[in-house]
């Protein structure tokens, strides 16, 4: 079976979410600050910061081990290894298999197993309070996500994302259904989770009180601190990627330089939207309590088992 | 060489492993536990070039040799087919490692070990693999029952060898009685067939069992699994594991997790697939569903109880349970799967690949991780791991092996636990599919449990590297750590390097699953289903028809990883090559110390809270004051957890037997008459009852 999508293309996707990332953590920065009534920050903010952590020197935690140094290189590594596993500018299973959907969460998982050791690495509170924190929502999120991957590739037939969105392709928005609609609320439930936003962690924080995933980035500096927040921003937008393919998998079938530039322009629009709801969910929700996470969660989890009920019985 | 001659030599080997163990015990400790290591390790690898001569030879071919006479009453046999072999391969594989490993752990562990103690631990080692070996390759009931007792009585001897304290003795004694609990049950299985054949051997029971009515049939089939399953330590039956296993040596630890548990599972698809199987059919529905259901309730509450372990060998113990978990859910799904319809077998086979691949898988990761927990007690001698910490620094070769291994076991890419993970969640995704209704609904929750599963042990995971080898060091002990002698580190590095082998390039490995595949589920293999599109690359096709399925290449993705580290090697070096100082953690402006550490009781609290209804956590917490009731000077805390069958079946089990021989005792007067009487009511009883019955 020959796919539709050369490994040039896949690389070329993978690229793309890697150089956006942080536009869209930018674009959530400034529709924030705009519904706060601030000017906020440039949209482009976000990477003068990576440029800023990259001349600068490191700085280590004296008690941290020889694995501390190669930790964000390896998360960044994973993350961006989950990029090419979703499709972003043409739907169609590649023509060399690389992996599926079960693969992309594992090695979403692998980044954050790898973050907590490094938080833990260093022997302050603050890293192993993240780590804790961290390593106790996602446990309660992989399964839910789960699902709602399942939800749909029962119907496809297939966990592999560009196959499964090829699959959808051909039946999109108008035939929705019941389990559609379920799958899609659970996975909307979970981006903020997935992501690290409101009202599961806040991104903007280094409080105590209020924070999981930037606790462990606390002893992180310099151009190791890059690779980790280049990491986060990457994982942001392989997640939304990851929800346009599942739902709103639409894409040019042409292979001219004019349907290439097409795709980027509709996946763009697709992420545009998420990000906006992403930023509009920030703006009005307030942290939830750590200990309420998986209530919210477990709403979640029945919407998706639900979607999935639909599907099978 | 000829693998006929093989069994003769692994017996051989192991034989005189275990007797020159013990006619060195006069003489030095230290050569009997040599020689002993050395005759293991040799049989280990007769067992490795046996099973690999008949999983790579001619597909089909079953040995099958005849032992001397042993009892005049019975011919006893072996029978070595593909199931058998591929479960020797995997002993073997562990046992190498173990018995590279064994020597320098018992020697720095305790190096004034009496003579007699060191050449009955080379015997109970010898005696110990020999059996597993011939379980896996008894060709009739009566070789497979006194293999499987010695491997028990072996097993106890290992548990109780290191015996400081009275707790290993209870822990050897309650895995004593649990055991046998299980062996009582296979006999009565065994004797259930035995007796309408006529005979021992699996030939003449299988001919027998084609013809059993459908109730016995699984009423035999669940004597079976009873006894299996308190091998292998499926939850509410795993009591003893948590206790025995951490008690014995930690190689010896290894081998009982890696091994001695998949010996269990060996027997249970040798009676589901083969013995019991019906001539033509389906398997009855009731054998695939309780194995589904009982792997996944050990799957998830495996690992949550692992969770809040401190110790470490307990906590990998526990771990066990989680994963013969997972490698049930694979195999009670083949069960419900199997000749379902035409189009299901390739499914089954899907998924007892999985449950197969995850039996190799799960004895590489847990054997080193067994190992690498044992390196630490025997540089430090605590097993608790609050008390250590920062052990990365001192042991750097043991930390980086257990991370790999820690890895591997959470089910993360690229290495394997993730490999058999994902068939399994192939074949769970398509058995929901193709069982419509209620029961693709279970399967999918079974997926569910299956991925929480993952996350929890990932965490755990997190907790036990971290908490164990990062940080700075909480006591004295782990300060004065020092790394672990290179003949362990070879033993920990070999597994560590099948893991990274099966996790890398995994379709290599399918051409040994397709000797155990093809011989019990007929058809074609795994490597037939699974690696259809070359060895690199792994596809699963979900709908009958063919299209769409899935597939997936390790090999692209590690390589893809390796090369993207690569670059951001480079990327983190800056365009500007930045110097690098240290200098102490942050920690709010005190001097940083041991205490201000995430402990492993913190790092499990937010799931102990979120999981309470399971576990009934209990803490105390006591304030000692001074004279003014303000002044605390010292606070006393202790929390812990309950495992749920314990308290609600065992003790509560042993508290009704023991009011019930209270309540005997108050009736034995001790006056004759009394007794009389009683013997005449029950005489009374009995007859009425006769009476009744055959009216």
């Amino acid at each position: 079976m020959i796919g539709d999508r050369s490994f040039g293309l896949v690389c070329l996707e993978m690229a793309l979410l890697l150089l956006a990332g942080p536009l869209v953590t930018g674009t959530i920065q400034k529709i924030k600050a705009r519904l706060q009534c601030r000017t906020g920050a440039d949209l482009l903010q976000p990477y003068r910061d990576l440029a800023k952590l990259f001349r600068k020197d490191s700085v280590q935690a004296d008690t941290a081990s020889g694995f501390f140094r190669s930790i964000p290189v390896l998360v960044l590594a994973a993350t961006v290894t989950a990029g090419a596993l979703v499709p972003v500018i043409r739907v169609g299973p590649p023509a060399l298999p690389l992996g599926d959907a079960i693969l992309l969460l594992g090695l979403l998982a692998l980044a954050r197993f790898l973050t907590a050791i490094g938080a833990l690495d260093a022997g302050g509170a603050f890293g192993g309070m993240g780590a804790s924190r961290e390593m106790t929502i996602a446990p309660l999120v992989e399964p839910v996500l789960m699902m709602v991957v399942f939800s749909t590739a029962v119907a496809a037939g297939t966990t592999e994302l560009g196959a499964l969105a090829a699959h959808r392709g051909t039946e999109w928005l108008l035939a929705w259904r019941a389990a559609d609609f379920l799958g899609f609320a659970a996975m909307l439930m979970l981006l903020p989770a997935e992501t690290g936003r409101i009202p599961v962690d806040n991104p903007d924080t280094h409080l105590e009180l209020t924070m999981l995933h930037e606790g462990m980035l606390l002893e992180h500096s310099g151009p190791g601190l890059g690779c980790m927040l280049l990491a986060s921003h990457t994982r942001q937008m392989v997640t939304l990627a990851l929800v346009s393919a599942l739902f709103f998998p639409a894409g040019p079938a042409g292979t001219g330089a004019a349907s290439l530039l097409l795709g980027v322009g509709t996946s763009a629009a697709k992420i545009l939207v998420l990000a906006i709801f992403l930023a509009l969910v920030e703006s009005s929700y307030a942290k939830l309590r750590l200990f309420r996470v998986p209530q919210y969660l477990g709403i979640g989890f029945v919407c998706a088992l639900v979607a999935l009920a639909l599907r099978i019985l | 060489m000829d693998v006929q001659a093989g069994p003769g030599l692994m017996a051989a080997c192991y034989g005189g492993g275990a007797l020159s163990s013990l006619l060195l015990a006069r003489g030095s400790g230290r050569l009997a536990v040599g020689v002993g290591h050395v005759a293991a390790c040799a049989g280990a690898l007769v067992g490795l070039g046996l099973s690999l001569g008949v999983l790579l030879g001619e597909p089909g071919r079953t040995i099958i040799q005849p032992i001397p006479v042993l009892f005049p009453f019975a011919r006893l046999s072996l029978s070595i087919d593909g199931l058998s072999a591929y479960f020797l391969l995997v002993i073997s594989l562990v046992a190498i490692a173990a018995a590279v490993y064994g020597p320098a752990y018992l020697r720095a562990l305790s190096p004034e070990a009496r003579p007699a103690r060191q050449a009955a631990q080379g015997f109970a080692l010898n005696l110990f693999l020999g059996c597993m070996a011939f379980v896996c390759c008894a060709g009739d009931a009566l070789t497979f029952l006194l293999c499987w007792e010695g491997m028990t009585l072996a097993s106890y001897v290992l548990v109780v060898s290191d015996d400081r304290d009275g707790e290993n003795a209870r822990a050897g004694l309650l895995y004593m009685v649990m055991a046998h609990g299980g062996t009582a049950l296979l006999l009565v299985a065994f004797l259930g067939l035995t007796e309408r054949a006529g005979a021992f051997d699996f030939g003449a029971l299988r001919a027998t069992a084609s013809g059993l009515d459908p109730p016995t049939r699984t009423m035999v089939f669940f004597l079976a699994f009873g006894g299996f399953a308190t091998k292998a330590g499926v939850i509410p039956l795993h009591v003893w594991l948590p206790r025995a296993h951490p008690a014995a040596p930690s190689h010896i630890s290894a081998l009982m997790s890696g091994v001695m548990l998949k010996v269990a599972i060996y027997g249970i698809l040798r009676f589901a697939f083969d013995l019991l199987a019906p001539g033509a059919g389906p398997l009855p529905s009731s054998w695939g569903w309780t194995v589904l259901f009982v792997g996944t309730t050990s799957a998830v509450l495996g690992v949550l109880y692992a969770l809040q372990q401190h110790d470490l060998k307990r906590l990998l113990a526990f771990h066990s349970v989680e994963n013969i978990g997972i490698i049930l859910i694979g195999a009670g799904l083949a069960m419900i799967l199997w000749r379902q319809e035409a189009t299901s077998s390739a499914l089954a086979t899907v998924a007892l690949t999985a449950a197969l691949l995850h039996t190799a898988n799960h004895a590489a990761f847990k054997g080193l991780l067994f190992l690498g927990a044992g390196s630490v007690l025997c540089r430090t001698h605590v097993r608790n791991m609050e008390e250590l910490g920062g052990l990365a620094r001192r042991m750097p070769s043991t930390a980086a092996l257990f991370l790999l291994g820690a890895v591997a076991i959470s089910a993360l890419p690229p290495l394997n636990g993730f490999v058999s993970e994902w068939l399994t969640f192939q074949a769970l995704l398509g058995g929901a599919t193709r069982v419509q209704g209620p029961g693709g609904l279970i399967i999918v929750f079974a997926a569910a449990m299956l991925a929480l599963t993952g996350g929890l042990a990932a965490a755990c995971f997190a907790k036990a590297f971290g908490v164990t080898f990062l940080g700075r060091p909480r006591t004295p002990h782990a300060e004065h750590a020092t790394e672990a002698p290179p003949s362990m580190i070879a033993a920990m590095a070999w597994l560590a390097a099948l893991c990274v082998a099966l996790g890398v390039a995994p379709g290599y490995a399918m051409r040994l699953l397709d000797a155990p595949t093809s011989a019990l589920l007929g058809g074609a293999g795994s490597s037939a289903v699974v690696a259809a599109r070359g060895p690199l690359v792994l596809s699963v096709a979900l709908t009958p028809s063919g299209i769409g399925g899935t597939a997936m290449s390790m090999t692209m993705i590690a390589a893809l990883l390796v090369a993207l580290t690569a670059i951001a090697w480079v990327l983190r070096r800056g365009w500007r090559r930045g110097s690098r100082r240290t200098a102490p953690t942050w920690t709010c402006g005190m001097s940083p110390s041991a205490r201000f550490d995430y402990t492993a009781t913190a790092f499990a609290k937010p799931l102990r809270l979120v999981f309470a209804a399971l576990y009934h956590p209990r803490r105390d917490v006591t304030h000692e004051t001074s004279e003014s009731p303000y002044i605390v000077r010292r606070i006393h805390y202790a929390g812990e957890i309950v495992d749920l069958a314990e308290t609600h079946i065992y003790r509560r089990a042993a508290r009704d037997i023991s009011i019930l021989s209270q309540t005997i005792r108050a009736r034995s007067t001790g006056s004759i008459y009394g007794y009389i009487g009683f013997v005449l009511g029950a005489l009374v009883v009995a007859l009425l009852l006769v009476g009744v019955i055959y009216r």
